[in-house]
């Protein structure tokens, strides 16, 4: 097998491509192009309430350079991880903008559709047997957990990807997948060095990330016997040794291993050399396949209704002591509200910027600027008992009385009218653990449709 | 080039950083341009286990120190305060937990 060339069109998509870099990729003539749609980084709330928040224009206008991208190279376009959580009502939208593209443009393509979803039933029988564990620091699983949650799915690996490459497909698109097996299933099925592909696929599915200076652009990760290069299609963006070896930190517990599904790869021995003024080559990557495999299993349960608010402070004296007032303020709200509200169906909190809202405990620096802002922030049963106890914490914030003050007519500066909104449903992660299978693509069906004109 | 004062952990590192890995754990970065650099911030102690926990408010046992020479680098790996995204977070992401290791003051070679 020669030189197997995947290109990374970019970084998740629905933020924008920039497409110089993306033009030079197709210009590199790629084998495949992949793309990864979602993460878990932005929290449940995706995963949850069933959509991507962000909304698809420009989701759309990433797809459509990637598959017009796929056209012009005539290689498979290959997407993991749908409306960034890849539940089915996610992959169910994005499949939906791939129909509508193809029409618009009259591209006939073979869609594969991989949906990751699982049954609660399947994980609570998984979890009686024995055969779930939490992954990293997430507490031990409940089915409790599993009945309270919106839905789960399960990260898929290159297995699935196989099955619908080998069906043909010039387009697949799946729910949750690992970004590696986005990348890596192309030049596996090639017969390319399962290691190499792996490892690439992990540096790629980042799109530039790894080069210097970082970015988004796209990038080509081109598999050559046991080894691959990287290189940045971006050209004021250069992969060298370090930036590449260095990527192995992000995200990551672990910098020497990373996992898949059917084993995992180690970079104990992986050497990186300069192969060119803006290019890397990586060799001594070991894939060791996994006695048991595993699939990741991620699930958001909700945790309430938020409704929150958002106002200035830079009266000086009342910077001094924000923070007794926001605590009498809470006393007060509750006393006031108690005949209405339990006080247990909702949770009201007080972020103060600007005075440690964002170490919380870990904060030692003592509050010294000029202005603050203080997020009240509201999670309850109810979108309507959020909104009330919101708006009664804000009123009386607003009022509120200090010791020396001279600001007897307001105490917050609102940037905006209405001065509460509903943010809606918000979410925890209440499953993210890893369940032992004994075919790790099992779980995964793959659909086949043409669409086009 | 030595100095006979101590100097502040962002001064000597080229990258100081946080960032999820995964929903529940916070994993941190700290490199150098050189390795010498690394290998002298290794040997003085000040990012083992027991020196870094009453910075970030957790226990040691809780955190994970892993040298990683490639990228002369020190990774620094511990628990999230509460799940990313949940009711109380105040960073979905993780990324500015790492603020707490630039003072730390390093001893000249």
């Amino acid at each position: 097998m020669g030189a197997f060339r995947c290109l990374g069109a970019s970084g998740q998509l629905g933020y924008g491509i920039p497409v110089p870099a993306l033009e030079a990729g197709i210009a590199r003539e790629p084998h495949v192009i992949g793309a990864d749609l979602g993460s878990s980084d932005p929290g449940p709330h995706a995963l949850g309430v069933g959509r991507d928040a962000r909304g698809p224009d420009l989701v759309r206008a990433d797809l459509e350079l990637v598959l017009g991208a796929g056209r012009r190279t005539g290689s498979p376009v290959v997407l993991g991880s749908a409306g960034v959580a890849g539940g089915t009502p996610h992959l169910e939208a994005v499949a939906d903008l791939v129909r509508d593209l193809a029409r618009t443009h009259g591209w006939p393509l073979r869609l594969a559709l991989i949906d990751a979803e699982v049954r609660p039933q399947w994980v609570l029988d998984e979890l009686a047997a024995g055969r779930v564990r939490p992954l990293g620091h997430a507490p031990e699983l409940t089915a409790h957990d599993v009945h309270v949650s919106e839905r789960i799915v399960a990260q898929m690996g290159v297995e699935p990807f196989l099955a619908a490459l080998d069906a043909g497909a010039d387009v697949v698109l799946a729910g949750r997948a690992c970004d590696t097996a986005v990348f890596a299933a192309a030049p596996i099925l090639a017969g390319a060095d399962p290691a190499a592909s792996y490892h690439m696929a992990k540096i790629v599915e980042c799109a530039s990330q790894c080069a210097d200076p970082g970015g988004r652009d796209a990038i080509l990760g081109t598999v050559v016997d046991d080894g691959f290069i990287v290189e940045s299609m971006a050209a004021d963006r250069r992969c060298l040794p370090l930036g590449v070896a260095a990527h192995a930190l992000y995200e990551e517990a672990d910098p020497f291993t990373f996992h898949e599904p059917s084993g995992h790869v180690d970079t104990t021995h992986s050497r990186y050399e300069q192969v060119s003024d803006r290019a890397t080559r990586v060799t001594g990557s070991r894939w060791v396949p996994a006695a048991t495999p595993t699939l990741k299993l991620e699930g958001a349960a909700r945790e309430g209704y938020r409704t929150f608010s958002i106002g200035g402070v830079r009266d000086p004296i009342l910077l001094a002591c924000l923070e007794d007032v926001t605590e009498q303020v809470r006393a007060r709200v509750a006393a006031v509200t108690a005949e209405t509200f339990d006080p247990a169906s909702y949770r009201l909190r007080f972020l103060r910027y600007g005075q440690g809202a964002v170490l919380g405990a870990a904060e030692t620096a003592a509050p010294a600027g000029y202005e603050a802002a203080v997020l009240i922030d509201v999670v309850a049963d109810e979108q309507s008992t959020a909104r009330a106890i919101c708006a009664s914490a804000r009123q009386y914030l607003l009022h509120a009385f200090y010791p020396g003050i001279r600001a007897t007519a307001g105490n917050l500066a609102f940037p905006f009218s209405p001065t509460e909104f509903d943010a809606g449903e918000t979410y925890r992660f209440s499953v993210h653990h890893l369940v032992e299978i004994a075919d790790p693509g099992a779980p995964f069906d793959v659909v086949v449709e043409d669409v086009g004109p | 080039m030595t100095s006979p004062a101590p100097r502040r952990l962002v001064e000597v590192a080229s990258v100081i950083r946080s960032k999820n890995a995964g929903p529940f754990t916070v994993t941190l970065d700290v490199m150098f341009d050189h390795a010498d650099d690394l290998r002298h911030v290794v040997a003085t102690g000040v990012l083992s286990p027991a020196a870094l926990a009453p910075r970030f408010a957790v226990e040691a046992e809780a955190l994970r120190v892993v040298v990683f020479a490639p990228a002369n680098a020190v990774k620094i790996t511990m628990p999230r305060r509460c799940g990313s995204g949940s009711a109380q977070d105040t960073d979905v992401y993780g990324t500015q937990q790492h603020v707490p290791l630039f003072d730390i003051e390093v001893p000249p070679p």
